[in-house]
């Protein structure tokens, strides 16, 4: 077995039994061109995130020719995380070795420590700036896109539809009696209802169509592409799935199409609210 | 280069509670076939179901298996790795039986040209094979105890090296996965041997 205070050991164990790389984190003697350069290049095309791991691990073993590697980083968001070179699964073998510590683990073992070192950083990094970004564009408790993502995809769209008339459907969508759910049953209940709606949403949209929550039992859906009328495809998508999910609440809809309604973002909002309460009303009529 | 997609797929399934590693296997045509996560996990049947979940957001075809990375432990004690099946299918226009298997994250995967009960032994055989196993073992007879669904199909393998035959039972969803079970289940001890002498 081979750390920092034994780098002279002999590299012939498996990937499971070497640790290189696990010190208190990057320092200015550490400092790699290769990896900077490769940050530098990844950050001009795309944001980075957990390709970007994969991406580091690759020119890593292949500038060590090692024949395996695999990072392990503690996010605190998610606990320990361990990555393995070409996306590949640990084994429960290696995961109950890897759990030990952070750290970078190579096969062969030949690599400086302060390389390691460098390259489980930027891992680290990549890792929370992708979570970062995740959480901030999306609900926590339905992983659907938040509001705040949700009002800037509906800046674009409506912008696109404005500009070169580009039809798209607003949806809003509200939990009929969700409150008095929430009251009877308590709010875990409450919470585990929301989830499944969330993800009978998930899979009643197309590709290209966002699906938002917008407020505790409100939700929001931009049907691209679509007028007005096409939404009643959804809505019965929707109510498909949340019977396959044995989730037997129900909602009622309001929708608004640009152009043909506004091309202004607020407008529709407005308007697809509006209808939403007038069906509500007549509903309780 | 990894898509935003691919990338917030794996991303989602990383935030499951325990789940340590997740390793993503594509076939030929770069559609992902396998979805496998090691997870320190209290319940992994309810990690499975909520990643079975995400996945089929993303890759509706992909399979989902979960690895118990606290079963190191109980290896120690004298449990192996166990086999899973992942799916198997059968294919009426070509009569070809598919059998892919899991054990340990990794993946093999086996075929047969004959119906579902022979096929599906076959095909696991070969799966079996795929994934390295030396199964000194050739299929004798495949028995559906009787023509009606829910009953189960007896599996009998005869040695290469004795006449030594080994004999599996199990009751499943159809005849092939049946098949398939009955084949584990007559080499569940010989597999275990294996496993414990790193073979």
């Amino acid at each position: 077995m081979r750390d920092d205070s034994d780098e002279d050991s002999e590299a012939t164990a498996t990937l499971t039994s070497i640790r290189v790389g696990d010190g208190p984190g990057f320092s200015g003697e550490a400092y790699e061109p290769w990896l900077f350069q490769t940050m530098l290049n990844e950050l001009s095309e795309r944001e980075l995130g957990v390709g970007f791991i994969y991406s580091i691990l690759d020119l890593f073993a292949n500038r060590h020719q090692l024949t395996d590697v695999a990072v392990v980083l503690v996010n605190e968001g998610f606990g320990t995380q361990m990555f393995r070179l070409g996306g590949e699964a640990v084994t429960t073998d290696m995961a109950a070795h890897l759990n030990a510590s952070p750290g970078v683990y190579c096969e062969p073992d030949t690599v400086p420590a302060a390389e390691c070192d460098a390259v489980r950083t930027a891992c680290q990094l990549a890792l929370s700036l992708h979570l970062a970004r995740f959480s901030a564009a999306h609900d926590p408790l339905t992983n659907i896109s938040n509001r705040r993502s949700f009002d800037e995809a509906l800046e674009v769209a409506a912008a696109r539809s404005a500009r070169y008339g580009w039809a798209f459907t607003l949806v809003l969508v509200d939990l009929n009696s969700f409150k008095a759910v929430n009251d009877k049953f308590g709010h875990e209940f409450g919470d585990h209802l929301l989830r499944q709606f969330g993800f009978a949403l998930r899979q009643a949209v197309r590709q290209g169509d966002t699906a938002a929550r917008v407020g505790g039992d409100e939700f929001a859906v931009i049907l691209s592409n679509a007028e007005g009328h096409e939404s009643s495809g959804f809505t019965e998508r929707l109510k498909g799935h949340l019977v396959a999910l044995g989730n037997a609440i129900e909602f009622t809809t309001g929708t608004a199409t640009s152009p043909r309604d506004s091309t202004d973002p607020s407008e529709l909002l407005r308007m697809a609210d509006a209808r939403l309460y007038e069906k509500k009303g007549i509903r309780i009529a | 280069m990894m898509s935003r997609t691919e990338e917030d797929f794996e991303l989602e399934l990383r935030s499951l509670p325990g789940v340590l590693n997740v390793g993503i296997t594509k076939h030929s045509n770069g559609n992902v076939n396998v979805v496998t996560l090691v997870a320190n996990s209290k319940d992994p049947l309810a990690t499975r179901s909520a990643a079975t979940q995400i996945a089929s957001l993303y890759y509706p075809e992909a399979a989902v298996v979960v690895e118990d990375a606290n079963r190191t432990l109980n290896d120690a004690r004298g449990e192996g790795p166990r086999v899973a099946l992942i799916r198997a299918d059968y294919d009426t226009t070509d009569g070809f039986c598919e059998v892919q298997l899991s054990v340990d994250g990794r993946t093999g995967i086996g075929r047969a040209g004959s119906g579902p009960l022979i096929g599906g032994a076959e095909a696991t055989l070969a799966a079996l094979r795929d994934l390295g196993y030396d199964v000194p073992y050739s299929l004798m007879t495949v028995t559906n105890v009787t023509n009606g669904r829910d009953w189960p199909v007896i599996v009998t393998l005869r040695s290469l090296a004795n006449d030594a035959d080994r004999f599996g039972i199990a009751r499943s969803e159809d005849d092939l996965v049946s098949a398939v079970k009955a084949t584990l289940d007559s080499l569940n001890r010989f597999l275990s041997t294996l496993e414990q002498r790193g073979l």
